[in-house]
């Protein structure tokens, strides 16, 4: 899969922190992911499938994920409630779909968010896929977008054991 | 007015009821629902002006649902707010008969001006 279409998840979750909570927020790194283990305390795990297979993992720290859902109930959290959990799977629902969209070709569809705490988990992503990383900064806190796709067909290919050097064109 | 709400996420449905009240609806006058399911028992149960639904939800999605309710009532408004924003995703709501869409994320003034088309507070 061209690897451009991170850029469409970089613009999607700067546009969902933009309307939904008026947060700027900055792109600090950019790096293919080395291990499983989220980066901070709070993941959201979205599934996606069609053409392509993969994954994305938003993860914010345990201050933004609480400012985040502050923002949007107008109220104040402190620790990881029910409600700050819904409101980290609305977000990154939001930043998958508004990616997916930018990439119709592709026939994706979403699974419901996942939403995981702590940071004693680890996320796999499908086949081979070498996922990439985003960090963030914003003014309450850090977050990153870990996306991971494989292609469907070059997926169903390898399972039949076929030459890996076969040209697959992607749409 | 009374006004259907169909979302899984309690943060959407908590947004969309503030813009509400905003606009003069009280809060006995919204009924909510997490799910397709639970949105189509309560639209059989009870009379409703206007509905407000979610697309992906879990155990009956929000167009199932629309289609349920174009079965049921073909002149109430139904308004789908969703992260689907594919031409062609769009397109199937409106065969579908939904009334209006609007697109997540969306800003407090685009789901107010959404909204003001279709509600009608009380004097």
């Amino acid at each position: 899969m061209d690897i451009s279409f991170i850029n469409h998840f970089i613009n999607s979750t700067a546009n969902v922190f933009s309307m939904m909570l008026s947060c700027p927020i900055t792109r600090t790194s950019l790096a293919l992911k080395t291990g499983h283990e989220p980066v901070h305390e709070v993941s959201s795990v979205i599934g996606m499938s069609g053409s392509d297979t993969g994954s994305v993992v938003l993860s914010l720290s345990k201050e933004l994920a609480c400012k985040a859902a502050g923002q949007m109930l107008l109220d104040d959290f402190h620790e990881i409630t029910a409600e700050v959990v819904d409101a980290v799977g609305e977000l990154s629902n939001m930043i998958a779909g508004g990616a997916k969209a930018q990439m119709a070709h592709l026939e994706l569809q979403l699974g419901l968010p996942n939403v995981i705490v702590g940071l004693s988990h680890r996320v796999y992503f499908p086949g081979s896929v070498r996922p990439v990383s985003v960090g963030f900064s914003t003014p309450w806190g850090p977050m990153a977008i870990d996306v991971g796709f494989e292609s469907t067909l070059n997926g169903d290919l390898r399972k039949l054991n076929l030459r890996q050097d076969v040209a697959v064109e992607t749409v | 007015m009374k006004i259907l709400l169909v979302d899984d996420s309690g943060t959407m449905r908590a947004i969309q009821k503030r813009c509400l009240y905003k606009m003069g609806i009280s809060e006995d006058s919204i009924v909510e629902a997490e799910n397709g399911k639970t949105g189509l028992d309560k639209f059989i149960a009870e009379q409703f002006d206007l509905v407000l639904t979610d697309w992906n939800m879990p155990v009956m999605d929000g167009l199932t649902l629309l289609r349920e309710i174009r079965n049921l009532n073909k002149q109430i408004p139904v308004i789908m707010i969703t992260t689907e924003a594919e031409r062609a995703r769009v397109l199937t709501a409106i065969e579908n008969g939904v009334s209006d869409y609007l697109v997540k994320p969306f800003t407090p003034e685009s789901l107010g001006a959404k909204l003001d088309r279709w509600v009608s507070a009380p004097a």
